[in-house]
């Protein structure tokens, strides 16, 4: 009995110790929170596969996700609350017009993800087929409406060639019911729904027309300065978790599971659909002209009212450059 | 009262205490070195008024947002002032109808708001279900609240005069409650944009005033979004204003009492 109590005794402060030991761990790391811009979704498989393999961890940092809105994020990394967020390329433009001092230091999609998306009967198979047609966006703002512009500017289409109308987030339903005869949406969302239904369906990918900038990272002209090696470290743990997302999606998959919550296996093609935007000879590297082309492009738009000033401190690839 | 200094709420005072309040705002924006997309100035928003109201967004989005809010109020009003009425009435209606009323409060408004563009299938109507819905209740508990404020006795007196449902309706009830109901009334106005807004912002389409504050936070242009909710403001002030006048206009018999 005697005997028990000690094991117990020595189990207990065996334990204490462990817990203190991890407490300390913990507190070694420092806790980054970070806006992703959207809810809990297998597409963020590379942030939560980079969390789960400890590349984060091994950089010194916590990550803890903050599904708020894009916009909300990015405000507070200007606002030098916190140090990164998930932005997409035109509101960075769009913020630095505003004299929001952020800087986008890594590109994690490759191709902006926005396409038009037709019934194959309507026989909609390259841009110019879009003139004189019923096109239903969700709504005249926002990152579609940018691709969709894009798209025509690129193919030198004007929005009164086409006849468009905001329909909601509704595109697959007002679709399939015939009241437009495209949509513009997600190319890695609507198109994996409709081709769910057994839909034949015509892809208009705006990235094989034109180069924007989509989503990445961004941090502040603030902890640019002040605080690189920081950077540095965000950069490199992300680039690994997407390298390895890219090598074994299923992997990623099942690590998503763990944060996304009920996720079943039915939104796998999301992300197989996803892998081809964030592919690229360097993963993360951001193109200069894609910048001078979404700037046109809101110039276009009248998004923003004049050049940015000096466009070429709106981003950076000196952290895909250094990183290992 | 003869004698002594009163302060009437005059515009002389409202453009004193408005300009006081603008000066507040400008030195908080200097002292505390804010950017201009945290807190911009009252300047800066003046400059973006000028620019909004000058190329016409300002007042085509305003009148989109004011047209689906004057037929949510509408239609509030007439929605729940009869079943007000029948609540206040009927103990057996009350006893059926009022859990259902009283849980649908605890529904945010803005998780049945898509679902009602989905099954109205209309932008335009499923926003202005939105302000309906966001106006009906403190309407319909002021429309009881108000019936219910009127004397027995007075009901005794009347029917003792054999006076008519119609008569008690119109000679007693009607101006015992109107008092509560247009107070009921002011809320509810005031409420309708609101509604609107909650609207437009589950499905912002390309126009009203939600959709303009969302572009203007879109864009960063934090004075554009002070310039959007200054103009809320301001058509729930001139709502309440004719609530507020109709309230003087119905109850002037009140004055002549006095």
């Amino acid at each position: 009995m005697r005997k028990m109590m000690y094991l117990l005794w020595f189990g207990l402060l065996l334990g204490l110790v462990a817990c203190g030991g991890s407490d300390d761990a913990a507190a070694e790391l420092q806790t980054i929170r970070l806006p992703m811009g959207y809810i809990a979704d297998p597409q963020y498989a590379p942030f939560y596969v980079a969390v789960e393999k400890g590349y984060f961890a091994a950089a010194g940092l916590a990550i803890e996700f903050d599904y708020s809105f894009e916009t909300d994020g990015l405000a507070l990394v200007g606002a030098g609350e916190l140090p990164f967020a998930v932005v997409s390329g035109e509101q960075v433009l769009l913020a630095r017009a505003q004299e929001v001092p952020v800087v986008y230091v890594l590109e994690w999609f490759q191709r902006y993800p926005i396409a038009v998306i037709s019934r194959a009967s309507a026989n909609i198979t390259e841009p110019a087929d879009l003139r004189g047609r019923a096109v239903g966006l969700p709504g005249f703002f926002g990152a579609s409406y940018v691709g969709y512009v894009g798209l025509l500017t690129a193919n030198g289409l004007t929005q009164e060639d086409v006849n468009a109308s905001d329909i909601g987030f509704t595109q697959v339903d007002t679709l399939l019911a015939d009241q437009v005869e495209a949509v513009v949406g997600y190319a890695n969302n609507e198109p994996i729904q409709l081709q769910t239904r057994g839909e034949a369906i015509n892809v208009l990918y705006v990235a094989d027309y034109i180069d924007m900038v989509a989503n990445g990272i961004i941090t502040n002209e603030e902890t640019l300065a002040q605080n690189p090696e920081l950077v540095q470290s965000f950069v490199n743990a992300l680039l690994h978790g997407l390298q390895d997302t890219l090598d074994d999606p299923a992997e990623a998959y099942t690590i998503s599971q763990k944060y996304v919550e009920g996720l079943d296996d039915s939104r796998m093609p999301v992300l197989e659909a996803s892998l081809p935007l964030w592919e690229a000879e360097q993963l993360g590297f951001t193109d200069p002209a894609s910048w001078t082309q979404t700037q046109d492009v809101l110039l276009a738009m009248g998004l923003l009212d004049a050049p940015i000033a000096d466009l070429e401190a709106a981003y950076t690839n000196q952290f895909i450059q250094a990183s290992d | 009262m003869p004698g002594r200094w009163r302060l009437q709420p005059t515009w002389l005072t409202f453009l004193l205490s408005f300009l006081c309040l603008l000066l507040a705002w400008q030195l908080l924006v200097l002292w505390g070195e804010y950017d201009r997309f945290l807190l911009p100035g009252p300047l800066d928003v003046a400059r973006q008024f000028g620019v909004v109201w000058q190329d016409g967004r300002l007042l085509k989005h305003s009148w989109i947002t004011f047209s689906e809010v004057l037929p949510g109020l509408l239609l509030g009003i007439l929605i729940a002032t009869p079943l007000g009425y029948l609540l206040s009435k009927s103990s057996l209606a009350e006893r059926l109808i009022s859990p259902y009323l009283i849980a649908s409060q605890a529904i945010p408004i803005i998780a049945i708001a898509p679902l009602l563009t989905i099954w109205v299938q209309s932008t335009y109507w499923s926003r202005v279900l939105v302000s309906v819905l966001v106006v009906f209740f403190p309407i319909l508990i002021n429309v009881v609240a108000g019936l219910r404020s009127v004397p027995s006795e007075m009901y005794e007196l009347l029917r003792s005069l054999r006076a008519t449902r119609w008569q008690i309706f119109r000679k007693l009830e009607l101006p015992a409650a109107l008092p509560v109901v247009l107070a009921g009334l002011k809320v509810g106005a005031t409420l309708s944009v609101i509604g609107a807004l909650v609207g437009e912002f589950v499905q912002p389409k390309s126009d009203g005033l939600g959709f303009l504050l969302i572009t203007a936070r879109y864009q960063f242009k934090t004075d554009l979004v002070f310039v959007v909710i200054i103009t809320l403001g301001l058509m729930a002030l001139g709502l309440y204003g004719v609530v507020s006048g109709l309230e003087r206009w119905l109850l002037r018999w009140r004055k002549a009492l006095l």
